[in-house]
């Protein structure tokens, strides 16, 4: 049954596309910070559940080094993929904090990323270097194969449940209002008494921490990790869900996340075989999203779901909407 | 010692090409206010057609030259249709770098898509070497050394002798004054443009020259060192550029002769990142210039 | 700790700015009396904004204090300023263009429960009641300002003097004590220069202390009790605008510039 197999794929890299772009909406989208080094929130993640769940590294023959190399229990592995993204995230955040004009700070995140997978992938007593990490263990082991690849799925779906609810506690209310306010005039809301540097840094940190969650799960489900899994260009694809489906609103960056899987996926199939090159889907998804993401920018910049902001009524005022 | 010498020769030979692709860079940015991610890619495109003019018996500099313009007509294009009317909505700046890097990308996996993912090689150009001291050179090397200095000089020419080079600075440094005193200021962005992207092919076929070989990923490789020089010479400041080329490729060549060898490239990275954060004007840049590169 | 209600509310003790070997700032003294308007006046490149910028903590000085209601604010970054009460507007309005006009109003509004890490992971429940509050307050300013039908509109489709009116109320959500005007009438129509001079007399009387840089003599003449010279850096003179109307010093200044 391969396309069972299929179904489950897609659903375990949607749900944690989801929560990697839920997590750097609330970054860029939302408090306007071009944290284009997301993808390396998301590798600390995975190499933080790997190391915590493979134990050392004679357990499996010597052939990989690693730093750590415990064995936590499910679900703490999670937690700390969670907590090392919040905390990569927040020393990333770090570098962003002088005034810098927004293309340099993309670019100084763009050269962070570069160099961070620079040095892992040299320093093979890190994470075992270019190889990567293999051999990662899967919770549900002890399942049979179909059950434990359902389960995942179901473990996911809970992450994204409950990364939801903590989503929209940052992303509503006068905690989003403010954030949006610090991405439309930092300085300005500076003056109206906001900590700007505070709240950066905690807004890196969850997002952050929704990152290494992403990876983490990724991780325990593909069993590996490797530096060839977070190259530089990959926060593009997330920035790609975002810019798609509606910068700085929840449901536009889901629905993004959504339609850029889809295109992927489907439109791949439906372009012409030229000569047999192998990995020439992964190379047209690339162009299929450099492109979307530049059609977006230049007709609809604001996405398919554009971001609404809540509307008062005098009469009603003791009402708050949704 | 020995080796020292010889990884400062390297580094002149590597400087060369960074300062080279650094100065195009720093030009288009002088004058569009862009930070052009998409050049990385555009090099690159430069260096597969100069292999493909090769292979069809084109003479080397020849195959330099011809994709050197290739790529000039490319960049003033992609000016024109693309990020010029951009900013002229009001695109803003990090939206301006997500789509430079998105054109980088689909142009770069297009010559995936095109001419495939293995590795590419010029061949030996000739087996001649130069001697300096205890230092030896290729002639590829040698070659693209004269050739960055021939430029840059030309360049240099341009920009103070010529009326062309005067409007040139004129509008890098105050479009709207230079608009108002009579400048033909859009006309003066194609022209600088198409130089800055000829400047950019030669980088790229320059590239392929001195490695032993290249693929897809030539360009993106070699982007952010040069973006690294002109930063560190102050962006904007084709002179700063050059300068900033000799140091980048001088120090990444020594740090890897006397440390791990891994770390070359990480050298230009950690600079660019230092001068970014600290004295994001760099060398040479004045401090208005400043001005563009801080918020508010 | 205020003061006794006759304290000066502000203390620009020797203030400099240096910029490379640029003296914009050269050592300025002066007061600003409570619950009254002070204008800051003086020809263009006197270093008005320049001083304007260190007292609301855009600019580091490179010299000298700044006293606030008693306490040294001198190395206090903005926001810190900004909730000790001393709010500041901007040469060119700004304003938060996505957020709508109520929004603007609301973000300023001081010690939101909502934005407190116990208030955002706590949920609505824990600032619902205050929201409620803010928004009641809200609307009622925005009802003074009679920009009530703006309510929902974004801040950034509003016209300049629109805007101008979101700052001055979003910086009055803020309680403030002392409000720095930055040429508030730049880009108004006459009729709303005349307006918004009628809201600042208002305020003043209300008890708020206004420190005012415009080049409007007029306008400084009909709103402001004492008002502070500037040129070349320094403070040149002090006094009533009649007074300094006639004196030879402050014309020549303008003259020279």
């Amino acid at each position: 049954m391969a396309w069972e197999y299929y179904l489950v794929v897609m659903l375990v890299y949607l749900g944690t596309d989801l929560l990697a772009v839920w997590g750097l909406n609330l970054e860029f989208g939302v408090a306007g910070i071009a944290n284009l080094a997301y993808i390396v929130v998301v590798a600390a993640g995975a190499y933080a559940y790997a190391v915590v769940t493979l134990g050392p590294s004679s357990n499996l023959g010597g052939f990989q080094t690693y730093i750590g190399g415990f064995t936590l229990p499910f679900p703490l592995p999670l937690l700390v993929g969670a907590a090392a993204g919040a905390v990569v995230g927040t020393l990333i955040g770090l570098t962003g904090l002088k005034r810098l004009r927004q293309d340099y700070q993309g670019v100084a995140m763009l050269v962070v990323s570069l160099t961070v997978v620079t040095i892992v992938s040299a320093d093979t007593g890190l994470f075992n270097g270019t190889a990567g990490l293999a051999l990662i263990p899967n919770p549900f082991a002890n399942l049979d194969p179909e059950t434990a690849r359902w389960t995942y799925v179901a473990l996911v779906a809970v992450c994204c449940l409950i990364g939801f609810v903590v989503l929209r506690r940052f992303t509503t209310g006068p905690m989003g209002r403010t954030l949006r306010a610090m991405r439309d005039d930092d300085v300005a809301a500076s003056a109206s008494g906001k900590d700007i540097v505070r709240l950066r840094l905690v807004v890196q940190a969850v997002g952050g921490a929704f990152g290494g969650l992403s990876g983490a799960l990724l991780a325990g489900f593909i069993g590996g990790w490797s530096p060839s899994a977070w190259a530089y260009i990959e926060t593009l694809a997330f920035l790609s869900c975002i810019i798609v489906g509606g910068r700085g609103s929840d449901r536009g960056v889901s629905l993004g996340t959504l339609i850029i899987a889809v295109l992927l996926l489907q439109g791949v199939q439906f372009l012409p075989q030229i000569a047999s090159v192998p990995g020439l889907s992964e190379d047209f998804g690339w162009i299929i999203l450099g492109t979307a993401t530049i059609a977006f920018i230049w007709f609809r910049p604001q996405g398919v779901l554009k971001e609404r902001r809540p509307r008062y009524h005098a009469e009603s005022s003791s009402k708050l909407p949704g | 010692m020995q080796l020292i010498i010889e990884a400062i020769g390297f580094g002149i030979a590597t400087g060369a090409v960074i300062a080279l692709g650094a100065v195009g860079f720093s030009v288009q940015f002088g004058i569009s206010n862009i930070l052009n991610i998409t050049y990385g890619a555009l090099m690159t495109l430069s260096a597969y057609i100069g292999l493909i003019l090769i292979n069809r018996g084109v003479n080397a500099w020849a195959a330099l030259a011809l994709s050197a313009v290739a790529v000039g007509v490319v960049s003033v294009i992609y000016h024109r249709i693309l990020l010029a009317p951009l900013v002229r909505r009001g695109t803003r700046a990090i939206a301006m770098i997500i789509v430079t890097v998105s054109a980088g990308t689909i142009l770069q996996y297009v010559i995936v898509a095109i001419a495939g993912p293995s590795s590419q090689s010029y061949g030996e150009q000739s087996g001649q070497t130069f001697h300096f001291a205890d230092l030896t050179l290729s002639f590829g090397q040698v070659a693209i050394i004269v050739l960055t200095a021939v430029l840059m000089f030309a360049l240099h020419l341009l920009l103070t002798r010529t009326t062309l080079g005067k409007a040139m600075r004129a509008t890098s440094s105050n479009r709207t004054l230079a608009r108002s005193c009579g400048i033909a200021t859009s006309r003066i962005s194609d022209i600088a443009w198409f130089i800055s992207g000829c400047l950019c092919g030669a980088a790229g076929v320059a590239l392929a020259i001195t490695t032993v070989s290249f693929d897809f990923s030539l360009g993106a490789l070699f982007l952010i060192p040069m973006i690294a020089a002109a930063v560190l010479g102050g962006i904007g400041q084709p002179y700063g550029a050059m300068l900033g080329g000799l140091i980048i490729g001088v120090s990444s060549e020594v740090a890897a002769a006397v440390s791990n060898p891994n770390y070359k490239d990480v050298v230009a990275f950690v600079i660019l990142i230092i001068v970014l954060l600290v004295r994001p004007r760099g060398l040479f840049g004045a401090a208005w210039s400043s001005r563009r590169l801080m918020e508010g | 700790m205020a003061l006794a209600a006759t304290a000066p509310i502000l203390e620009v003790d020797r203030l400099e700015k240096h910029y490379g070997g640029v003296r914009a700032v050269d050592g300025i003294s002066f007061t600003v009396t409570r619950g009254a308007i002070t204008g800051l006046i003086g020809p263009n490149g006197a270093g008005k904004s320049t001083a304007l910028a260190m007292i609301g903590g855009f600019v580091q000085p490179s010299g000298g204090r700044v006293r606030f209601d008693g306490v040294d604010i001198t190395g206090m970054p903005m926001h810190s300023r900004a909730r000790l009460g001393l709010v500041r507007t901007f040469q060119m309005a700004r304003v938060f263009a996505s957020l709508t006009t109520l929004e603007n109003l609301l973000v300023a509004a001081p010690h939101q429960r909502g934005e407190r890490a116990s208030g955002v992971l706590g949920g609505r429940r824990l600032w619902r009641g205050q929201e409620t509050e803010l928004i009641d307050q809200a609307q009622a300013m925005l009802q003074t300002f009679s920009m009530g039908p703006k309510a929902n509109d974004l801040a950034g489709t509003l016209s300049g003097g629109q805007k101008r009116a979101i700052e001055i109320m979003r910086a009055l959500m803020m309680q403030p004590k002392l409000l720095l005007l930055d040429e508030p009438m730049a880009g108004l129509s006459p009729s709303l220069s005349r307006h918004l001079e009628d809201v600042l007399l208002d305020l003043a009387e209300g008890g708020l202390s206004l420190l005012l840089v415009e080049h409007e003599l007029e306008t400084v003449d009909k709103l402001c009790g004492n008002v502070v010279v500037m040129a070349q850096g320094k403070v040149l003179s002090e006094g009533r605008m009649s007074e300094l109307r006639l004196s030879r010093e402050v014309q020549d200044a303008y003259v020279i510039g």
